[in-house]
């Protein structure tokens, strides 16, 4: 054992302690740096948990849950609203169909009155000229003359009414049946794009609020999953704490063994009979310097993973809740536009088809009283014709062209009964026809609108509470992108920390293969260094200033020469033992 | 506000702790040794003291045998926050008068726990 060698040992502790030293103080700096990062990091995230919880909070409220079922009644009511009066259009189309056909039987009831009329006139002239040729004897025919000419008139100014009020009801009908062959194609469309509308809104609600609903567990999740990840941290940052004493231990140790080398004496056999000591010195240093490679490598790591993990959490799905409520919203205020604006179109289409209802009405109260009037002109001309052929025959040969004209008359009043009877039997049908568009145009009255209208209001009103949910999520994921941005920011701060760490820590590893080298050079020419030293002396000598239970496990390892303990300080953090 | 101080010379730990504890609603005051830790604990009043043992100019159990002879601190709760996790070293804490014993690196949500059963 030479003195040459000796100094090279020397030489080479006295550059691991000063190496080891400026990477503890590199270190100190970073982590500190590092844990003030860290202090900031965890604000945010608290601040973005904050804005989460208020998130959650907010769609576990019913404004957003009960949006399903308002939607649903919606939906049900428009379908309802719709289908109602697609079967009512059908129902009136009928009864304007059926009422063209009574139109044109009116039509020919007021063609047989004008008929009629003529024919009555010609008897009254015919009554007058009988009444002039049997003069003074003929005196008693002239009401009839009158009555005839009386009657004519009125059947002549009643048979135009009824002529220009069936013709424009005839030229009403048309528009009603244009209006109407219309609206049931457009109905059927409306129909068949609220089915499809809506089967889209409510699967877009439907889904979003089961996406909603999974929510507040996976906040939870992630909640849970920060608080673990930022103790993971502080323990991490503590572990520093652990290879710091650990490097300082190394230095002080590499100073021991060289105080104790160079004290030793000058001789080669003083030299050679410390040399062990140092040898098993420096396995021990080796030792040590892997454990704590290793160690830092574990809680720098830890660092790292758990600062990216916060930030993933923190802009997971929690932060997309907003957007959902948003969708949702506007999902929903879509449909309920649609279906607002059907509900106008049909009002305007509910005006015109009560303004068609409205004019058979009219027309039945119309041919009522035509009806009315026919029976009593029917009535007057069987009792005219009986007073007169009562009266002739009394005249005898006299008046028999008065005779004639009597049977006329009855002849007459036989056919205006007929004309009568059609009409009677017109106004029946036209009574049928206001009572079945009665129940058809049930469909459009105000209680089958109110529903509607009902559904609609609640809609409005949940999707009111929608609305204001959607603007809170909505800023409060703005505010959650902020303060995740920031984190980024952070975390980018430490991700730089990250590459001086590993290069403060190139140093220790550097120091590692110098002492390595060291060992494997007397293991090469001194072979009997590795006579085996009192593990208990050892134990006495490196171990007192010793402050961990894991230098202590390091150093028995080597010293027994069995595998380094492979436990590593828990970022789980240790429990408090109280006395 | 309850006051708590941690005494320590990794200024690492120091802001681990006063980061776990000020979260949790703790007023931390901050100690760099035992020395600093002892002028602190004679001039303020604390709830609870949290000391490293391994400290330069006074250790931790230099510092609490020093703080329980303070008047009105004798009784103020002191826990222990070292590495060291030996038997021996533990009963010497003890009979200086520690309150109890944490190995680093400590459980943040126990330390509070802790915290909060022994400050009342």
């Amino acid at each position: 054992m030479s003195v040459a060698t000796r100094a090279e040992i020397l030489s080479t502790l006295a550059r691991g302690g000063p190496a080891l030293r400026a990477m503890a103080t590199i270190v100190d700096h970073e982590i500190g740096s590092v844990a003030r990062t860290f202090g900031v990091l965890a604000r945010h995230a608290e601040e973005v948990l904050h804005l989460a919880a208020e998130m959650v909070a907010c769609v576990e409220n019913d404004k957003v849950s009960s949006v399903l079922p308002k939607v649903q009644s919606l939906g049900a009511a428009a379908r309802h609203f719709t289908t109602s009066r697609l079967e009512a259009t059908g129902g009136i189309l009928e009864v304007v169909s059926a009422e063209v056909k009574l139109l044109r039987q009116l039509a020919q009831v007021a063609n047989g009155q004008q008929a009629v009329a003529m024919e009555i006139k010609a008897l009254s002239v015919l009554t007058n000229i009988e009444v002039a040729r049997l003069g003074s004897v003929g005196m008693g025919f002239q009401y009839l003359a009158h009555e005839l000419s009386a009657f004519s008139k009125s059947v002549v100014e009643d048979t135009q009414e009824l002529a220009t009020h069936t013709e424009g009801r005839r030229a009403a009908i048309e528009e009603t049946r244009r209006v109407l062959s219309a609206e049931i194609p457009r109905l059927r469309h409306e129909l068949m794009r609220i089915e499809s509308d809506l089967k889209d809104a409510l699967e877009v609600v439907a889904e979003s609020l089961t996406q909603l609903a999974t929510t507040p567990a996976k906040f939870r999740g992630c909640v849970e999953d920060i608080a673990r990840q930022i103790t993971a941290v502080v323990a991490a940052i503590q572990s520093h704490d652990i290879t710091r004493q650990m490097n300082e231990h190394v230095e002080t140790a590499f100073a021991l063994i060289a105080t104790r080398l160079s004290g030793a004496g000058d001789t080669a056999d003083e030299i050679a009979q410390e040399l062990p000591r140092s040898y098993a010195g420096l396995r021990i240093q080796i030792g040590q310097l892997q454990t704590i490679e290793e160690t830092v490598t574990a809680w720098t790591s830890q660092i790292k993973v758990c600062m990216k993990d916060i930030l993933r959490v923190s802009a997971s799905e929690v932060s997309a809740m907003g957007r959902v409520v948003v969708d949702q919203e506007r999902k929903v205020s879509a449909q309920l536009a649609c279906i607002e604006l059907l509900e106008k179109e049909s009002q305007a289409y509910s005006e015109k088809t009560r303004h068609s209802v409205q004019g058979l009405t009219n027309l039945m109260q119309l041919v009522r009283e035509h009806v009315q009037r026919q029976q009593s002109v029917r009535d007057r001309l069987r009792m005219l014709a009986f007073n007169s052929i009562i009266e002739a025959n009394h005249l005898g040969t006299k008046a028999d062209a008065i005779l004639a004209i009597s049977k006329s008359i009855k002849g007459i009043s036989t056919t205006w009964s007929e004309i009568t009877d059609q009409s009677a039997q017109a106004l029946k049908e036209i009574l049928a026809l206001v009572q079945q568009s009665n129940e058809v145009t049930e469909a459009f009255s105000q209680s089958s609108t109110d529903t509607l209208l009902e559904a609609q209001a609640q809609t409005r009103a949940g999707l009111d509470g929608l609305r204001d949910a959607a603007t809170f999520t909505g800023i409060r994921a703005r505010e959650m992108t902020l303060a995740t941005e920031k984190m980024q920011a952070k975390i980018k701060e430490v991700g730089a920390t990250g590459e001086v760490l590993d290069e403060a820590f190139a140093r220790s590893a550097a120091v590692l293969r110098e002492i390595e080298s060291l060992r494997l050079h007397l293991e090469v020419y001194y072979p009997w260094v590795r006579q085996e030293v009192d593990p208990q002396e050892a134990e006495d000598l490196f171990a007192a200033f010793y402050t961990t239970e894991l230098e202590r496990d390091v150093l028995r390892a080597v010293l027994l020469q069995t595998d380094l303990p492979a436990h590593q300080p828990s970022l789980a953090g240790n429990s408090v033992e109280l006395f | 506000m309850k006051r708590i101080l941690t005494v320590d010379d990794s200024a690492s730990v120091r802001q681990m702790v006063s980061f776990t504890l000020r979260k949790a609603g703790y007023e931390v005051v901050e100690a760099v040794d035992g020395k600093d830790g002892l002028g602190k604990a004679g001039s303020e009043k604390f709830d609870l003291i949290i000391t490293d043992l391994n400290m330069p100019n006074m250790d931790g159990i230099q510092m609490i045998t020093a703080v329980r002879k303070l008047p009105g601190a004798a009784f103020v709760p002191i826990l222990m926050l070292t590495t060291e996790s030996q038997a021996g070293k533990k009963d010497e804490g003890r009979k200086a008068g520690a309150t109890g014993w944490i190995v680093k690196p400590f459980d943040a949500n126990q330390l509070v726990a802790v915290a909060q059963k022994l400050v009342k």
